[in-house]
């Protein structure tokens, strides 16, 4: 940062309205996702073979598919199962991270220098294909997706937990706490740890809605959860069969996952403000 | 031979037939030779020819057939021009037609033809086309050249309607001898209209025009070499991209269009359904091990959905729904009665898994007996046994299962591990829907041929192993007299249905668009198989 920055005004702003929006779309798919029964009471999986394919309307608001099922009720069941990837692919994503990256920050030498050549490999390596490979050999479901889409994402974060690891491990404080005999341990527990994670805390937040759309996108590719789920990307992939025909069936999940993914990116985004930010 | 193209554009206005209904787009203009029909197509094979349909499919573009099936269900003339079959049924001699040669020159003769069943039904050469002849196949012999003799080990009427089926595609045994097993599954030497030029994997195979044709079937459209100089049959598993690429004009035809498209393409396109005789869509209930082992319990499940209904809704009215488990209403032999049972009847359904001891329900619903929940695992090949609106149609039934208190968990499978023998064994599943196309009411000894040591059955899904069964449906395939034959397939049927070993669902179908500018396009009649060496543009 230069030193001619002006003082940031940032802290005692009030959160603009987008914050304010995207934080209330966040709370409602928080809910959807823990107490679905709080938001509507029809079933996701009820069918009315006379009323399949309606457009929306006040009694369906995001209209019926095929087997005359409420599509806004699915997407708020969905909502679960979209978030539980995204927030357990990211966490695993973190997980691996911060075992590879404080790893090769901490010990150095010759296993810093496999620890990086290996993640710059797989970081090079599309992030998606190495879903795919993780699917190809579990199959699909719910548990494979995580697992795929953590993989996948894991090697960006690692590179940036590394980066923050060799930084905050050259601050001053963490060199007087050494200096003054603590173990080593409770350096990294205390000190190391909490100040080289706390900018990364953005990134996860900005990692779950990325990881939000990559999970549909396996789902679209028909590589996600089995049917009958209602998870986003299982209900674009069912809607693209009616595109032409019923509009409503591919695209109101998907502006559902846009608003989501957007939401949780602007909070990210806001919270990278307020932390100082992190770089990759 | 061939006749003049005044003649083609005669022959051209009988417009396009097929069974289940036709409609198209009148278009005039003036036939023209030569061009190129791209064809959009679901499945790739492992091979051009083979056993499984999308092989029939394809082979049928380079490979003849010894006989044809005619729209009426008679058997025609193709390399045979005649054929007699002796007073006891036991001996089929077949005359060639003369002067006909494979595309490597060589001439389709007796001992080739001999050649190819010794090598379908004794070298692993076709396992559909050994299960279709089998265990009334003998030998095949060559009395001179242009005789061919096929006897049997015991009368089968149905032999030949049988061998119409594109698995009975005759090679030439110089080329298939002659080269790598990889030449001869990419590019396999026939007598037929086209010529495999390229095979461009994951994209398409590049078929071009055999100008030296002469062997074309007496169901023809038009005598002579195919009219186009190339077919480029393409691979394009996506059903929405596949049904664009005719409005774009990137094909001229394609297969399997999405029924939710079905009416639009009848408004701009000529269309052809096809329903497919043998197996329907129906489900293999296993007998052997798991809830369904009670009759009971299967009549319940049979009662317990309304099959008809989500059928229609999720196939948009274009799919007939199916009820009869055993053969569908395209197939010789069917009985229309035997569909008639188990009309969706939750009560009864209800009633028989009290009666089966299934009394108690837990928490959601679910029966119970004895602590345990009825859950039934149902496995099904999902894209490409099931397209995504037969997912849907399983859906639709799994929640109203739901409702008579049977917990059903949808497993999809891919190909490769429903072929692979994942789900071989009882112990994997409990019911399983899947077709198997057949001309004829034969195809019930193919299914429910009983399983023993020492001759396994694999086919017979539901492990269903009922003598009465077996002895009917033998006697039926060796009975001369037709109307006698099939009142013996329609007990077998009735036998299957009472004792709920299947459950029916939908008929397998194959739905085609065809630009308006593409004329006399046709399915042969035994297995849907477009035909292409008929077909010419207008301009």
């Amino acid at each position: 940062m230069s030193a001619l920055t002006l003082p940031s005004t940032t802290r005692v702003r009030l959160p603009s309205a987008g914050t304010v929006l995207a934080l209330v779309v966040v709370v409602l798919v928080l809910v959807a996702a823990i107490a679905p029964g709080l938001l509507i009471d029809r079933s996701p999986t009820a069918i009315d073979l006379k009323a399949t394919l309606q457009p929306p309307s006040w009694q369906h608001p995001f209209g019926t598919d095929d087997a005359g099922r409420d599509l806004l009720t699915r997407v708020i069941y969905g909502a679960r199962q979209s978030l539980g990837i995204g927030l357990g692919a990211t966490g695993l994503a973190f997980l691996i991270a911060i075992a590879l990256g404080f790893t090769a920050a901490l010990i150095g030498g010759v296993v810093d220098a496999v620890i990086t050549r290996v993640l710059e490999v797989a970081f090079a390596f599309p992030a998606l294909l190495l879903a795919l490979l993780v699917i190809a050999v579990r199959g699909p479901s719910l548990a494979t997706e995580i697992i795929a889409v953590g993989i996948g994402s894991a090697p960006g974060y690692a590179r940036m937990v590394r980066g923050q690891v060799l930084a905050v491990r050259q601050a001053g404080f963490v060199e007087a706490a050494a200096a003054l005999g603590h173990p080593r341990f409770a350096v990294i527990r205390r000190h190391l740890f909490p100040n080289a994670m706390r900018p990364l805390v953005a990134v996860v937040t900005l990692g779950v809605g990325q990881s939000i759309v990559w999970a549909s996108g396996l789902s679209f590719l028909g590589l996600g959860v089995p049917p009958p789920s209602s998870e986003w990307g299982a209900l674009l992939d069912a809607g693209r069969l009616h595109i032409t025909s019923s509009w409503w069936l591919e695209i109101l999940p998907g502006l559902v996952i846009v608003l989501v993914a957007l939401s949780v990116t602007a909070l990210g985004r806001t919270l990278q403000n307020r932390l100082g930010g992190a770089s990759r | 031979m061939r006749k003049p193209l005044a003649a083609v554009a005669l022959l051209a206005s009988g417009a396009l037939t097929a069974c289940g209904g036709t409609s198209a787009v009148a278009d005039g203009g003036n036939p023209t030779t030569g061009g190129t029909i791209i064809y959009g197509h679901v499945q790739e094979p492992p091979c051009i020819f083979g056993g499984w349909i999308q092989q029939a499919y394809i082979s049928r573009q380079v490979l003849d057939g010894l006989v044809t099936l005619d729209e009426d269900g008679s058997v025609k003339p193709w390399l045979a021009t005649q054929w007699t079959v002796s007073p006891d049924g036991l001996k089929y001699t077949f005359t060639l037609k003369d002067g006909v040669t494979f595309t490597d020159g060589t001439p389709v003769d007796a001992a080739a033809v001999a050649w190819n069943f010794d090598y379908w039904e004794n070298h692993g050469g076709n396992g559909t086309a050994k299960v279709s002849i089998d265990p009334y196949y003998k030998a095949a012999t060559a009395v001179d050249a242009s005789h061919v003799e096929i006897s049997l080990h015991k009368p089968y009427p149905p032999f030949l309607t049988l061998i119409t089926q594109g698995y009975f595609g005759i090679q030439s045994p110089t080329a298939f001898k002659a080269r790598t097993e990889k030449e001869n599954c990419e590019k396999p030497i026939g007598s037929g209209g086209f010529v495999v030029k390229e095979w461009k994997h994951g994209e398409e195979v590049v078929l071009t025009k055999n100008p030296d044709y002469t062997s074309w079937p007496a169901t023809a459209k038009h005598e002579g070499p195919a009219i186009v100089d190339e077919v480029r049959w393409k691979f394009v598993a996506d059903g929405v991209s596949r049904y664009a690429s005719l409005s774009t004009g990137e094909s001229h035809v394609v297969y399997e269009v999405p029924t939710v498209n079905w009416k639009d393409a009848q408004s701009r396109y000529q269309t052809i359904r096809y329903i497919t005789p043998g197996k329907p869509v129906s489900f293999y209930i296993n007998t052997k091990v798991g809830p369904f082992t009670d009759k009971l319990v299967r009549q319940a499940f049979a009662y317990g959905a309304d099959r008809k209904s989500a059928v229609e809704a999720g196939f948009h009215g274009v799919i007939p729904y199916e009820g009869n488990p055993a053969v569908s209403q395209a197939t010789p032999g069917y009985d229309a009665e035997v569909a008639k049972a188990y009309a969706y009847d939750p009560t009864k359904a209800g009633q028989l898994l009290d009666q089966a001891g299934w009394t108690a329900k837990n928490a959601n619903g679910i029966r119970t007996k004895n602590g345990q929940s009825l859950t039934i695992k149902l496995v099904y090949g999902a894209g490409f046994i099931f397209t995504q609106e037969g997912a849907t149609v399983l859906q639709v039934l799994q929640e109203q299962w739901k409702q008579v208190g049977i917990d059903v968990t949808l497993v999809p499978a891919t190909q490769a591990e429903l072929w692979g023998g994942k789900y071989s064994d009882a112990s994997t599943f409990d019911a399983t829907p899947s077709y198997w196309t057949s001309p004829s009411s034969a195809i019930l000894w193919i299914v429910w041929r009983p399983s023993t040591e020492a001759s396994p059955n694999g086919s017979n899904r539901s492990f269903y192993n009922n003598e009465t069964l077996s002895q009917t449906i033998q006697r039926a395939n060796s009975e001369p007299d037709t109307a006698k034959a099939n009142a013996l397939y329609g007990q077998a049927q009735k036998i299957i249905q009472d004792d709920a070993a299947g459950i029916g669902l939908y008929t397998q179908n194959s739905t085609y668009a065809i630009a308006p500018n593409l004329k006399d396009v046709w399915l042969e009649k035994s297995q849907g198989e477009p035909v292409f060496s008929d077909a010419y543009f207008t301009r």
